[in-house]
């Protein structure tokens, strides 16, 4: 029971930053209908980069807020490079492409600049376990799923309360009718691309401490939350997080019962269950196409 | 105020426009009328930057428009009420409103008092205000409409463009959106009217255009152009 | 044809020409790889779907393979039909819950499916010997073993009947309705040709190549292991098929070429300096010439430019080539993306300015007819008598009541008009009618069988056909292989027919051209049959999109706004086309705005307004009725 508890736990952890991940992916995909399917290389450059400066001596809670602007530069570098000439083209397959390009670009710039080894992340909080409901926890999981939720609700409250964050939502809304009023609506979806890397490199900063870090980490991860995304619905915020801890404790549990080798199965799995019984994904609503 | 010179547009291969040209003097309230697919919204799209004009000028305030971008445009003071409604259905009646004025609030028109604009605006509308905070999407049709000019009117424009104001509502609706025109009109906003409604776009303007198979065919005073045989010519076919 | 035999023949004699088995093998998964990309470029350039599991999927077909001949000793013969089936079935597993909802659906399902067949071919050791690999030697045929030399004949001829199959696929019903749905996805399904089926059939017939290619690729390299199958080789397979040029078979056969030789070419240094600056300078002289010629712009070559010099120079910068093989791959991607959009193949056929030959010189047939046939066996066909029956149809979208409480009966062998102001509903009603909106409420009986809840393209398979106010037409297709589309419902043919061109295949094509012309004939295109949509003037557009319609040997024809954008002649020509229409016995609803087009060929009219009918009746009735001059002009004296 225990164990089963500690199982829990971990997939929360982990189930919280595929939900983070998987959040970026709603952002672009309701503003502009594409992601960035190189979102988990952003997550990985965010790591890096945060093993850097942690490494230069910057202090783990400084590090945080400058992954975030780097994220947001290269977010922003995806979307003028790789997507906004897709759009403008209206090729779905465009902005595919180029998104894996860009992905395998900085992956494979990141094993020459940091190596193909596995690096160890100082974890900025004591590694030892603490006891919670009587099953282990780490602090540092604790603060992933913390700084997640913090996160996705800050982007909720940027949305509903400023007027830059009605626009992105007028924009999701209704492009054509948020350009009358006075949006410019490309300017949005550049943002919401640098907004996208910046939640995952913000990601991925939390959770190298926890994992091995290094320029293959993000790819897997990357799929798993596309998972997430479908299992909890691309518009849908609340519900990727069910999504991401459900796939979490399937995964953790797998690995533990079953085999570590197939962990990653379920994932899988439960995509295509999903796509086959409700495809708008647990919580999202079937739109209805006006011809 | 707003000049349009030769205007010829139209979707792809469609050139639906063949060169019109029209005036709205400031302060004045103009109507452009005519059947279904006789080019008014595509008039309106062109001017408000939906869509880029194939040929002629468009002119604000002696600036020209045409090429520009819609939210370009719009910063000008330009504000379009379009067509089936558009308003924003996941976010409530007063999140509407309030991005009605969103180049006001960053710094791109002059500010004035945006809250004061939004109480007015709901004393305008009253069935507005009964509503604040519900989800546009669930409006019916007509308040839905009434969203969309009060949201335009938030921009505290120059030039107000309606595009069929009247369509999908019910006839007492109807008359409370031309009264609210007219109210408009009584405070000196510019109007570029498209409607069906002839009889009664006609009965608020100044001036009217008639457009039949994106030509100008008749234009004059208002008054003139509603005892015009004409006009009801252009709408129910010859001979009747 | 005859340079396709040509090559075919000299690929043929290689091994007699070079006896350097080096060679041999790499012409030899040359071709392998080209069987797999005939078949993707099925789903990527037909369907325009991207399938980022390729790679998997041709690990599934060599480890059939390797797992069959290993666990059971199995005959090639076997082997063979095995891997292309198990593969296919895979892809079946993946296509059917991806390709339901229209997004990028296919392409996040189908790359996890990548991953996790590479994590359960290493897992799953019991079967396939994990990351040890299995050996494979090459097959026996008739009891001997195959030598190097036989070996590559037999793949050279399987590459050559997977080219004849996948060729005939596509100029069959088959490829009209990947191509279709990729035009027009709701043209498609009001066609009869349903979205989602055929998205699924392309990607299974995909699927079943890549195994055959997966089952050879065995044989050739006699040793399989998980660690091939990676997301590398996916992207390598769709880089092959962009790059070599969507839409032809030489296209693939040189992206396959492409994809072997460059990572070769890749891990030399020296010769990628002297590759990457050739290309430099073949760029920018290309360029100076292109702007030049007044072809391009600065503007739009500065970014090609820039990227081949900045390329050149940083390949003198490297010290290892390896390292960034990725990066290289990536940046080609992105070139070939947006520069190269119909790959190396398409570029050159522009530049010689081939007009596509879009298949052969048509002509009517010499007996001219009509060629519209009615659902002829309708049972219990009365002349007079409802066709439809519309009661209390209700239409909400959120707070929006669309159609509220309608009720419409239609009367067989009438044209029936349907009219009312901008946004009364008349679209609505026609997208309820052809399935593409599911009512709120109400019922809605055609030939005694309910419309709702069931979907467009079968609707318009039991006699329902329409066309659309934005044209809707395949555009990239000729005026006769539009028409052919909506023959579709005519060919029983299935995927072997077509493959093996049987007689009954051979009918069933010959009669639809046939046909086809006859009813291009009918509304005056025929001599157009060979033009591009995309190119005919408006109107003809419009006419086309009725001929289209007409395929379907419908019951009752919904015609949507078709005299919008018509100049007079056009609007005459329209009226007696649709007159001639309904004296071969088929009903017509019309919405129309041009009030003269409906007063002078409907039988009946209906007004709706804010979603309501207001009058009905004979035409001259409802143009007096007050109700309806208040709906258009507004209230009178307000």
């Amino acid at each position: 029971m225990e164990i089963l508890l500690q199982l829990v736990y971990s997939g929360i952890a982990l189930g919280m930053i595929y939900a983070v991940i998987a959040f970026g992916y709603q952002l672009t995909f309701q503003t502009s209908d594409t992601l960035n399917f190189g979102q988990g290389d952003a997550l990985m450059l965010g790591a890096m980069v945060g093993l850097t400066l942690v490494n230069q001596g910057v202090n783990y809670w400084v590090m945080l807020p400058l992954v975030i602007i780097f994220g947001m530069l290269q977010g922003a570098v995806v979307e003028r490079i790789g997507v906004q000439p897709a759009i403008k083209i209206k090729s779905e397959f465009g902005w595919i492409m180029s998104t894996i390009a860009l992905g395998i670009i900085f992956k494979n710039v990141a094993e020459n600049v940091w190596g193909r080894d596995d690096l160890k992340f100082p974890s900025p909080l004591p590694e030892a376990p603490m006891q919670f409901l009587g099953a282990n926890v780490l602090p540092m999981e604790v603060l992933v799923v913390v700084g997640a939720v913090l996160m996705m609700l800050g982007v909720e409250f940027f949305n509903r309360k400023t007027i830059y964050g009605k626009a992105v939502v007028a924009t999701f809304n209704d492009r054509d009718a948020a350009k009358l009023m006075g949006i410019n609506t490309g300017l949005v979806i550049t943002f919401s691309y640098a907004l996208s890397s910046a939640t995952a490199g913000f990601a991925g900063a939390l959770i190298a401490p926890l994992t091995l870090t290094g320029a293959t980490m993000g790819s897997v991860l990357g799929l798993k939350a596309f998972a997430v995304a479908i299992i909890g619905g691309l518009t849908s915020g609340l519900g990727i997080i069910v999504g991401g801890i459900i796939l979490g404790i399937a995964e953790t549990t797998t690995g533990f019962y079953i085999s570590t080798g197939y962990k990653d199965v379920p994932g899988l799995v439960l995509l295509l269950m999903v796509l086959a019984l409700k495809p708008a994904g647990l919580f999202g609503k079937t739109a209805i196409k006006k011809v | 105020m707003l000049s349009i010179k030769n205007l010829e547009a139209g979707y792809g291969k469609v050139q639906v426009l063949h060169g019109i040209s029209m005036e709205v003097p400031k302060g004045k309230v103009v109507t452009l009328i005519g059947s279904n697919g006789a080019g008014k919204t595509t008039t309106m799209r062109a001017i408000s930057g939906m869509i880029s004009p194939t040929a002629g000028e468009i002119s604000l305030n002696g600036k020209r428009t045409d090429g520009m971008e819609s939210f370009t445009i719009a910063k000008l003071g330009l504000a379009h009420s379009p067509e089936g409604r558009r308003v924003f259905a996941t976010m409530s009646v007063t999140d509407n409103l309030t991005l009605g004025a969103f180049p006001r609030l960053t710094g791109s028109r002059p500010k004035g008092d945006v809250q004061g604009d939004l109480e007015r605006a709901m004393e305008l509308f009253p069935r507005l205000k009964e509503r604040r905070n519900q989800l546009a999407g669930t409006l019916s049709g007509g308040e839905q409409q009434m969203l969309a000019m009060a949201r335009a009117v938030m921009l505290n424009p120059e030039i107000v463009l309606l595009d069929e104001p009247s369509m999908g509502l019910a006839p007492i609706l109807v008359e409370e959106v031309f009264r609210i025109i007219a109210d408009l009109k009584s405070r000196g906003v510019t109007m570029l009217l498209v409607e069906q409604f002839a009889a009664a776009a006609l009965k608020v303007a100044d001036y009217g255009y008639v457009l039949e198979n994106g030509r100008i065919s008749v234009h004059g005073n208002a008054a003139q152009l509603q005892n015009d045989p004409a006009v009801k010519a252009a709408y129910l076919g010859g001979g009747h | 044809m005859l340079s396709l035999v040509v090559f075919l023949a000299l690929l043929a004699a290689a091994p007699l020409y070079t006896s350097n088995p080096y060679y041999i093998h790499m012409i030899g998964t040359i071709m392998i790889y080209a069987i797999l990309l005939f078949g993707l470029d099925i789903v990527v350039g037909y369907t325009g779907q991207v399938s980022l599991g390729h790679a998997g999927l041709f690990g599934v077909g060599s480890y059939t393979a390797g797992v069959m001949f290993m666990k059971l000793g199995a005959p090639l013969w076997l082997i063979i039909p095995a891997s292309v089936c198990v593969t296919a079935a895979f892809g079946a597993l993946l296509a059917l819950p991806a390709l339901r909802v229209t997004g990028p659906y296919l392409a996040m399902v189908t790359l996890a499916f990548g991953t996790i067949i590479q994590i359960l071919i290493n897992e799953m050791t019991f079967l396939t010997e994990g990351p040890l690999g299995i050996k494979v030697p090459k097959p026996d045929l008739f009891g001997a073993k195959l030598t190097e030399h036989e070996f590559y004949w037999l793949v050279l001829a399987l590459m050559a009947l997977s080219l004849v199959v996948v060729d005939r696929i596509l100029r069959s019903q088959l490829g009209r309705a990947f191509e279709a749905l990729r035009g027009s996805p709701v043209a498609s399904d009001c066609m009869g040709v349903s979205v989602y089926r055929y998205k699924v059939y392309a990607f299974v017939i995909s699927a079943g190549f890549a195994g055959l290619s997966g089952c050879l690729y065995a044989y050739s390299e006699q040793y399989i292991s998980p660690n091939t199958y990676n997301f590398e080789l996916t992207v390598l397979f769709l880089l092959a098929v962009i790059m070599g040029g969507r839409k032809t078979r030489s296209g693939a056969m040189l992206g396959a070429a492409i994809i072997v030789i460059l990572p070769k070419l890749l891990d030399d240094l020296e010769m990628f300096r002297q590759v990457s600056s050739v290309l430099a300078v073949l760029m920018l002289v290309g360029a100076i010439v292109a702007i030049a010629k007044k072809i391009t712009t600065p503007r739009a070559m500065a970014i090609p430019v820039v990227g081949t010099l900045a390329l050149a120079a940083f390949s003198f910068w490297l010290q290892s080539i390896t390292d960034w093989r990725l990066s290289i791959f990536g940046l080609m991607i992105l070139f070939v993306v947006y520069y190269l959009q119909d790959g190396i193949v398409g570029f050159f056929r522009k530049l010689t300015s081939r007009k596509t030959s879009r298949g052969e010189a048509y002509h009517a047939p010499s007996d001219a007819k009509d060629a519209i046939t009615v659902a002829a066996s309708a049972s219990g066909k009365e002349v007079g008598g409802e066709l439809l029956i519309a009661k209390s149809v209700l239409m909400q979208f959120g707070g929006l009541k669309a159609l509220n409480d309608v009720d419409l009966r239609i009367q067989r062998g009438t044209i029936h008009g349907l009219i009312g102001p901008n946004g009364s509903g008349k679209s609505t009603m026609m997208n309820v009618l052809t399935g593409i909106y599911v009512p709120t409420a109400g019922s809605i009986e055609f030939c005694g069988r309910s419309v709702v809840e069931r979907s467009s393209a079968d609707i318009a398979l039991s006699g329902i056909a329409r066309t659309f106010q934005n044209v809707q037409l395949f555009g990239e297709m000729t005026a006769l292989q539009n028409v052919q589309v909506g023959l579709h419902h005519t060919f029983n043919s299935n995927l072997l027919d077509v493959a093996l061109n049987t007689p009954r295949y051979q009918r069933e094509d010959e009669s639809a051209i046939a046909r086809g012309m006859g009813l291009l004939n009918f509304v005056g295109l025929a001599d157009l049959a060979g033009e591009e949509a995309r190119n005919l003037p408006y109107g003809k557009q419009r006419l086309l999109e009725i001929a289209r319609a007409l395929a379907l040997d419908p019951q009752l024809l919904l015609l949507d706004e078709p005299a919008a954008g018509l100049t007079a002649p056009d609007i005459k020509e329209l009226i007696a086309i649709i007159r001639k229409i309904r004296d071969h016995g088929i009903t017509v609803i019309l919405i129309e705005h041009h009030m003269d087009v409906v007063m002078s060929v409907c039988d009946a009219v209906s007004v709706l307004d804010f979603g309501q009918k207001i009058a009905e009746g004979k035409p001259a009735e409802v143009q007096a009725n007050e109700k309806v001059i208040e709906a258009y002009l507004g209230a009178p004296a307000v």
